[in-house]
């Protein structure tokens, strides 16, 4: 809400620098997000007199104007055709335009100007802001006007102008005279009311227009006043001036004075020419499902039977609170016009206006809802300044079609619930006080309750805690102490299993040197067909947002890999030569289409890498060392994934159960990601991985004796695996083998076609003794036999 | 023969002097005093002497052998002093040469402070828990006093799925989630991802908020204002205060933005508050009664507390990172930086 602070001090008296009162009203509940003056929109721009003028001695369409800025005259070269004697505005050698332009001194053509004489644009004005200002003309200034003073000045444009923010509870400050209110409260000083002053014609409004309202729940309210021989002009410059300082484009006095209502007492307004009212009838009701309406800004809308319309005896004139129809609007030749100022039902204002895409400054003010007293208030404003400004003869009386309404909310409280709430001291007498400030009277019922009379306008306050508020808020937050659980109990507190599980993880992984990186949870649609995945896969099952920021940020993802594999990407092209991240985020898993209850959300983590030392057997080595740490035994088998390369990617498991891959990138997937590194992946899904964790550590004795090493070498078929020859070795029989591992393949011509040779070393040992040779030997027995059951292995030659 | 032992030894301490690496000393031992050295050579001829001589000659005969031998060890001992000496100063390394350092990982700044500020509410028995990010309206509007088409609603711009299910515009609907399922007194904390249909230079599509809400018989403002100054002191330094101001939520009554006194200035005035002296950290409150009536707690029995702040803000303000946007493009010259701090 743009708030000048004239048009504030109209009705309350502010004796402190703007930036005092944004602090006072900061401090009550009203943020002020910024201080705009007018008259700093640009700097050192000077009333003038042109003392003498003549023609530039080398160019015809120069003149150079000898100009007296008071008690100093300096000279200027324009291209304006000005006269001797002519008062005017110049930027003087450094003035900054309100466009950021800056003016220095200099030669023009050989001929050295200080200045430059200004118009209205050059100050931050328009040249309507100004009675009598000619467009494309300087500025002027009558004659005798005081030179060297700030030309803004010197044409009232000096207004501050604070842009408070006003929260969703307080509706009724979206208005000037409101805010004067609140701003008389941050002053403790008093507020003056809008003057209210017109006299009215023979003619009576029930004679000119009728009012018909069929749904008084979406219109609680419809006032209607007439003005007949209006007269059409430009509003007085006072009027233009403040408007543009709230933003908005002054039209003429009557479209004027609806929005001067608007936005001082927060009102708004319609004024229907007489003549496009057929009957002379107004009818409020729902429109007809699939009635049109072309608005005044040339739209044609289709209304539904839930939409409310303002219609004459015919048709629709206009969507109710949101836009006129194209023919409402005032012309040059209107001559009784209907003011309308009503009440609409806030949330069908809110509906219509986004179903029909059409937004207006009423029904902006309309969404935020408006209170009951104001149309009668706003229409006598607005037939005060028809008054003032002499726009025509009003109509005696008003058309007004109202329900039922309580103008007093009655809230009972006593002073011990308020403290309660605060948990400081309330002094009676103060908080009666500080309500009564806040147009609140308090009066005392029997025992210690107090009963608060809530005026219409606050329909924010319905309870005690808003009554707390109320007071606090002018009473001052500092007066509240910090106290830490003064009355309550102990709780214990703590962090649940999975929580702590996926910390765990994420420490884990950070000590394996990956660094923890967070993507957004939606994303492109695309990414199924980049990864390759199925078409009857469940990935590509997922949630669809309905206004996504764009079609690449549309869908919630069911796979991390994919923005990881961005991630990886976004590294190598941006001078990084090589990473290793992780990721534990959601992936979003739809239980039906569209979507009738919450979906899954299932924790997933996934990891990636390229560049340094990234390879296959890097990868698994940060899952190998991850399960080390939770006391977990992955296994691996390998994978035919579609985005994982056919040789380098294995299927991972957990107690049999596959929990996710890990893999280099499948060359043709990572191309679709302009990779132009090798890329390395693994997602697992964490919630099983917590689930098939079975805890910590449980001492295991280890021995005191020496152990004893065996190599041993056999060839095998080349399809075996190290991992199945490994666990055919632990699941041999032979007791004393503490650990058993590959540590060299050879594949050549002296192992044959198809075959290779697998060295493996395995260590023994026993906790009772040195173990002999004869039960190494029976050990490794064990070992081989079982190889040779398994795999056919021979021991190599 | 006294001569002969004389000449011996001459020749022995001549060469020990003379010899000056280990394998020098070694083979004068061997030729003196060695089996077949000269010196053993000559102790063998002792028997030839006759009874009244041998023990003159063999008294000689050892002084001799025992000059010879305390010369070696003397000498050995220079030697390997020197020796040792030079080997260290061969192996003399450039100092400055840099270390090898294991790979060392490091946690996303929003975890760090997610944790750090986890860890503090912990300490005041608060528990953490968590919810889902696709959220019904219900929880993320209705039940937090915000019904349909209310004006309260433009306040977030809000990612639909449909008409009932929205992406979480912030973590407040867990507050309904626990007290619907709960029983006071509550006292948690509630971490996630929230979603807002925002995106420029300030904003970030997704982000992070801790959610805090206690609710017992007898909650005061008083109470909220302890527990984050507690907080603000903890994840910024002990001297920060904070202070409340009026605002507005939906569901709580009374409402207040809190501010900290600016962790860059300690409250003069600088770029980073405005001059003010004071950051805006979070908004909290009072549970509205209304709340907690839907909620199914009664609002005569019970009151409490609710807050709700953005952790990539603290993040701004406790590191200087001076862009939402790149905690999310995640490059690792981002990431690495945040390897954890000391406490102080």
């Amino acid at each position: 809400m743009l708030a000048p602070i004239s048009w504030l001090k109209d009705y309350v008296d502010i004796n402190v620098s703007p930036e005092k009162l944004a602090e006072k009203l900061v401090a009550i509940g009203f943020e002020v997000e910024g201080i705009e003056y007018q008259a700093k929109k640009a700097s050192l721009v000077k009333t003038c007199k042109l003392v003498s003028v003549e023609k530039h001695p080398a160019a015809d369409r120069l003149r150079v104007a000898q100009t007296d800025i008071g008690g100093k005259v300096i000279q200027v070269v324009t291209n304006v055709p000005v006269e001797g004697g002519e008062y005017t505005a110049v930027a003087l050698d450094g003035a900054v335009l309100a466009d950021g332009h800056e003016i220095k001194r200099g030669e023009l053509r050989g001929v050295l100007s200080e200045g430059m004489l200004c118009g209205p644009e050059e100050i931050g004005m328009s040249a309507s802001d100004i009675d009598g200002q000619k467009e494309g003309d300087i500025l002027r200034f009558p004659e005798g006007t005081e030179l060297g003073q700030d030309a803004a000045t010197a044409l009232g444009f000096d207004d501050v102008i604070l842009d408070v923010s006003v929260t969703a509870n307080r509706p009724d400050c979206n208005s000037i005279y409101k805010l004067a209110k609140e701003v008389a409260v941050a002053l403790d000083t008093t507020c003056r009311e809008p003057e209210i002053k017109y006299t009215v014609t023979d003619a009576d409004v029930n004679d000119i227009v009728s009012v018909r309202v069929e749904n008084s729940k979406l219109c609680p309210r419809y006032m209607a006043a007439a003005v007949k021989n209006v007269k059409i002009f430009p509003s007085p410059e006072k009027m233009r001036m403040r408007l543009r300082a709230v933003g908005i484009r002054p039209i003429n006095n009557i479209v004027d004075i609806t929005n001067y209502v608007l936005t001082e007492i927060g009102q708004p307004m319609h004024a229907f020419d007489l003549r496009y009212l057929s009957g002379g009838k107004i009818v409020v009701r729902n429109a007809r499902e699939g009635e049109h309406i072309v608005t005044l800004d040339g739209k044609d809308n289709v209304m539904t039977s839930s939409m409310l319309a303002i219609c004459d005896a015919e048709k629709p004139v206009a969507v109710a609170g949101v836009m006129g129809g194209e023919h409402s609007g005032i012309q040059p030749d209107t001559s009784t016009i209907i003011f309308e100022s009503a009440k609409f039902a806030r949330d069908s204002i809110r509906r219509t206006s986004r179903a029909l895409n059409l937004r207006s400054d009423s029904s902006a003010r309309y969404e935020k809802g408006i209170d009951f007293a104001s149309q009668e208030y706003g229409l006598k404003r607005a037939l005060t300044l028809i008054a003032e400004t002499g726009s025509g003869e009003i109509a005696s009386g008003f058309v007004d079609v109202k329900v039922e309404h309580d103008e007093i909310r009655d809230v009972e409280f006593t002073t011990a619930e308020i403290s309660r709430i605060l948990g400081c001291a309330v002094p009676e007498r103060r908080l009666i006080s500080i309500l009564l400030k806040l147009g609140i009277p308090v009066t005392k019922k029997e025992g210690k309750t107090l009963v608060a009379h809530v005026p219409d306008a606050r329909s924010d306050i319905d309870g005690v805690n808003d009554i707390a508020e109320e007071f606090i808020r002018v009473y001052g937050y500092s007066h509240i102490k910090p106290t830490l659980f003064a009355h309550s109990v102990l709780t214990r507190g703590g962090v649940p299993a999975d929580i702590a599980f996926r910390n765990k993880v994420k420490e884990e992984l950070a000590a394996l040197g990956l660094n923890e990186c967070i993507t957004y949870s939606f994303t492109s649609p695309s990414f199924a067909d980049k990864l390759r995945i199925p078409a009857d896969s469940p990935w590509r099952r997922w949630v669809e947002l309905v206004n996504p920021l764009g079609e690449a940020l549309s869908v919630m993802r069911t796979v991390l890999t994919h923005s990881m594999l961005e991630v990886l990407c976004f590294n190598a092209s941006h001078f990084n030569k090589s990473a290793a991240l992780f990721e534990i985020a959601k992936t979003y898993h739809p239980h039906s289409l569209p979507l009738a209850e919450l979906p899954e959300e299932r924790e997933k983590l996934v990891i990636g890498m390229y560049g340094g030392d990234a390879d296959y057997f890097a990868a698994k080595g940060v899952l190998e060392g991850l399960f080390d740490a939770l006391h977990v035994r992955g296994e691996f088998k390998a994978s035919d994934l579609p985005f994982l390369h056919p040789g380098r990617g294995a299927d991972v498991s957990v107690n049999g159960k596959v929990i996710g891959y890990v893999g280099e990138i499948h060359p043709d997937v990572a191309e679709e990601y302009d990779a132009d590194v090798r890329l390395y992946a693994a997602e697992l899904d964490l919630r099983t991985l917590f689930e098939e964790c079975k805890g910590g550590a449980t001492f295991r004795e280890f021995s005191k004796y020496p152990p004893v090493e065996r190599d041993l070498a056999v060839v095998v078929a080349e399809s075996v695996t190290a991992g199945d020859m490994i666990r055919s070795v632990e699941n041999a029989g032979a007791r004393s083998l503490l650990s058993a591992e590959v540590f060299d393949v050879y594949r050549g011509a002296q192992v044959g076609e198809g075959l290779k040779s697998v060295a493996m070393r395995f260590s023994f040992s026993s906790t009772e003794h040195t173990l002999t040779e004869e039960e190494i030997a029976g050990e490794m027995k064990l070992i081989l036999s079982a190889l040779e059951t398994a795999f056919d292995a021979k021991i190599r030659a | 023969m006294k001569a002969q032992i004389q000449s011996i030894k001459q020749a022995a301490l001549a060469a020990v002097e003379a010899a000056s690496t280990t394998q020098e000393l070694g083979e004068v031992r061997v030729r003196f005093l060695g089996k077949s050295g000269e010196m053993t050579s000559l102790m063998k001829g002792l028997g030839a002497l006759s009874k009244e001589e041998r023990p003159e000659m063999g008294k000689v005969m050892n002084e001799a052998r025992t000059e010879i031998e305390s010369a070696l060890e003397k000498k050995i001992a220079e030697v390997n002093a020197r020796e040792k000496a030079e080997r260290l100063a061969a192996e003399a390394v450039d100092v400055t040469l840099p270390g090898k350092k294991p790979a060392r990982g490091t946690l996303h700044p929003i975890t760090r402070v997610r944790e750090d500020i986890v860890k503090v509410f912990l300490g005041m028995g608060f528990e953490v828990a968590e919810g889902p990010e696709i959220e019904s309206d219900l929880y993320n509007f209705q039940l937090l006093n915000v019904p349909k088409d209310h004006p309260a609603r433009d306040m977030q711009d809000t990612f639909y799925v449909n008409d009932s299910y929205v992406l979480r515009t912030h973590t407040s609907p867990m507050q309904a989630r626990m007290m619907t399922t709960r029983k006071p007194p509550i006292r948690v904390v509630i971490p996630g991802r929230v979603y807002r249909s925002d995106d420029d230079a300030s904003h970030s599509p997704i982000f992070h908020q801790i959610e805090g809400l206690a609710i017992d018989k007898h909650i005061t403002l008083g109470d909220l204002e302890g527990c984050l100054t507690a907080f603000a002191q903890q994840m910024f330094s002990r001297d920060t205060q904070i202070r409340l101001r009026p605002s507005y939520f939906p569901f709580t009554e009374p409402s207040v933005e809190v501010d900290v006194t600016c962790a860059i200035c300690g409250g003069k005035g600088c770029r980073v508050c405005k001059g003010t002296g004071w950051v805006e950290i979070l908004g909290a409150g009072v549970v509205n009664p209304t709340v907690l009536d839907m909620c199914g707690i009664d609002s005569k029995v019970y009151g409490g507390f609710a807050f709700g702040l953005g952790l990539e803000r603290i993040a701004m303000i406790k590191y200087g990172i001076p862009n939402i946007k790149l905690f999310y493009e995640n490059d690792v010259r981002f990431l690495r930086q945040f390897n954890g701090e000391v406490e102080k």
